[in-house]
């Protein structure tokens, strides 16, 4: 699960284009949306994108986004639980 | 400034008349689609069949170019004016215009720049002026009417044909796809059930006039929303705004209907019932034509005022196709069947991506008072407060050169860590808004004036973001396309982004032209600062062709 969370971040990182922010600046429990990284609703369809290429989940509707990612621990829980690849 | 002629070519026919009459009846245009070459999964459009594409093509021009330039063809065969004259513009409104043909990959690199396929039509209808794209996202076809109405009540041209089209193609609704933004359904304007929008392939064309008409164009706002570059403000605030300075109070009992946007996402028509209701226009009529055209991007704006104008004549409010129960926490008064109507005015509005929001205000001319405004032309007072020039190898600011340590896209970042430095979003933007962001950072560095509207210019359009996005799409076997650099495949974006950051809710422009005219481009500023209630603009030119090609010229101006 460690190397799971690493994995997410950094590709978080590289695909919502966050260059000024390194791995360990985002804190495993925090808000990704809303206060914590001020991610907004293109960055939550990014994510979707995001969890279909790199871990073969699709996501029908944009919505379920918002459990899925709340925060690290939680993306990283699901993904476990339903990555293809 | 007046309506002389007009031309629609859609699915549902190829004259203003055909098209009218189908809607009067309550046809479609939408049909279901399976995968095809323009998506990956089955959808709903409105598009030409095979027979009708082989009736719309000419031999020297690309699909796009001649379903324009036949619609336009049309309307100034019947308006029988000699479009070789100087006094004639031709104004083009589109989205994404030739982007079909960066899918072959041996297109030259300038085939897919609007400017281009604006020319080329413009030289197959004999138009010998330069010929402007405005470029404004969705609403680029009611501010294409608006930028003609300036140009023409001010003398700078007699006449103006405005031309609005797109055309179907993987590029656009692979985007429109990753935003989620399609219904997989016939799309049911305003209506509870709504899920999304369809998209729809068209063209319209209205041939304008100073002199008289039976049917005017009395006044036209731009507004933005400083709010997000892709999802609607939440209290309508571009949207009100627009509504409201078309100053139409005194004639509230005159308008037959508001035609709005209503492309039947959640969000979209949500935005604008509360922003009719914050208006005070709750009573007058509303209806929605997306659910028999679908959203015909750049050609929208201009087909729907077409549309609107003629049900004005038949004395109708045409039924919103698709909407049974209100579905916005704002009443507004829709129906799903014509009703009869004796009044002589509509405004049509509509909104897009980068915040931008108008609205127009058309009337029927009573017959004994046809008359022409016949305002003179003349350019405003106005003062250089600041000038930023950036290209990539230097930077200035009022004339003093900024030192820099590097050069290219590097040297933006330099600049955006040196002068604005606390708006971690630059990182999110293609380099097109970087540009503009860093420019315009430096341009109201000194917050002596408050800008009220942005205006750009360029050539290249946002043709680093288009080829970046289409990577995402195009690549074999890994084709994940992404929302993020789609929205920035519209050049006005970056209008939105520095209205954004700077809180300015005023109007937001973006125009294309063949080349840097700068004569034509302080024509088309005094035009808009001719609007009383603008004293303040960020104006110029801003072109990023890539990182070792770009520029930013930008004023800003206030009137003195």
């Amino acid at each position: 699960m460690e190397e799971l969370i690493k994995e997410l971040k950094a590709n978080i990182i590289e695909v919502l284009n966050l260059e000024d922010m390194a791995p360990e600046d985002i804190e495993n429990d925090a808000p990704l949306f809303g206060e914590g990284l001020g991610l907004d609703s293109i960055d939550a369809l990014e994510l979707i994108v995001m969890m279909e290429k790199e871990y073969g989940i699709k996501l029908k509707n944009p919505a379920e986004g918002k459990e899925i990612f709340k925060s690290i621990n939680v993306m990283a829980q699901y993904v476990s639980e339903h990555r293809t690849k | 400034m007046h309506f002389v002629a007009d031309n629609i070519i859609s699915p549902l026919g190829n004259t203003t008349e055909l098209n009218f009459k189908a809607v009067e009846a309550g046809r479609s245009a939408l049909q279901h689609f399976a995968e095809d070459s323009v998506s990956t999964e089955p959808y709903v459009a409105a598009k030409f069949t095979e027979e009708q594409r082989q009736s719309l093509e000419i031999a020297e021009l690309t699909r796009f170019e001649a379903l324009a330039a036949l619609s336009a063809k049309e309307a100034i065969g019947k308006a029988g004016i000699d479009v070789s004259a100087p006094n004639v513009v031709f104004i083009l409104s589109t989205t994404k215009a030739n982007i079909e043909n960066l899918h072959s990959g041996d297109e030259p690199a300038e085939a897919f720049i609007p400017s281009v396929a604006a020319q080329h039509i413009a030289n197959y209808l004999g138009v010998t002026t330069k010929p402007l794209v405005v470029c404004n996202a969705c609403i680029s076809g009611v501010a294409a009417i608006i930028t003609a109405k300036r140009l023409v009540d001010g003398g700078r041209f007699d006449y103006a044909i405005v031309c609005g089209a797109d055309v179907l193609s993987r590029f656009t609704v692979s985007g429109f796809q990753s935003l989620k933004a399609l219904s997989a359904d016939e799309c049911r304007p305003f209506d509870i059930e709504r899920n999304g929008l369809n998209l729809g392939e068209a063209a319209a064309t209205i041939v304008f006039s100073s002199s008289t008409g039976e049917f005017s164009i009395e006044a036209g706002t731009i507004r933005n929303d400083a709010f997000h570059i892709s999802s609607p403000s939440k209290n309508g605030e571009g949207a009100f705004l627009a509504l409201k300075a078309l100053d139409a109070e005194p004639y509230l009992e005159d308008i037959a209907f508001i035609n709005a946007h209503g492309t039947a996402t959640l969000f979209n028509d949500q935005m604008e019932a509360v922003a009719i209701e914050r208006a005070g226009l709750t009573d007058i009529p509303v209806n929605g034509l997306k659910g028999y055209f679908g959203h015909t991007m750049g050609a929208a704006g201009i087909l729907e005022t077409i549309i609107s104008k003629e049900a004005l004549r038949h004395g109708l409010v045409l039924a919103t196709r698709g909407f049974e129960e209100t579905g916005t926490s704002a009443e507004i008064n829709l129906s799903a069947v014509n009703r009869p109507v004796v009044k002589d005015r509509i405004i049509k509005m509509i909104s897009g991506f980068g915040g931008g929001n108008a609205a127009i205000l058309i009337r029927k001319e009573s017959e004994n008072a046809l008359q022409s405004n016949g305002a003179e032309f003349f350019d405003s007072c106005l003062t250089t407060v600041h000038h930023v020039a950036i290209d990539s190898q230097s930077a200035s600011l009022d004339g003093q050169h900024i030192v820099c340590q590097s050069c290219g896209r590097q040297m933006l970042v330099e600049l955006y860590k040196r002068f604005i430095a606390d708006y971690p979003k630059y990182y999110k933007m293609d380099p097109l808004c970087r540009l503009g962001l860093v420019a315009s950072g430096l341009l109201l560095k000194e917050k002596d004036v408050e800008p009220q509207a942005i205006i750009l210019f360029n050539h290249s359009s946002s043709s680093v973001a288009d080829r970046r996005y289409w990577a995402t799409v195009s690549a074999p076997d890994n084709s994940f396309p992404s929302p993020a650099h789609f929205v920035y495949t519209l050049p006005n974006i970056v209008t939105g982004e520095i209205a954004m950051r700077y809180g300015i809710h005023g109007e937001t422009a973006f125009f294309i032209l063949p080349d840097r005219d700068e004569r034509f481009i302080s024509d088309i500023v005094n035009s808009i600062f001719k609007d009383e209630g603008l004293n303040s603009a960020i104006v110029g030119w801003i072109d990023y062709s890539d990182d070792e090609l770009y520029t930013a010229d930008l004023l800003l101006l206030s009137k003195t």
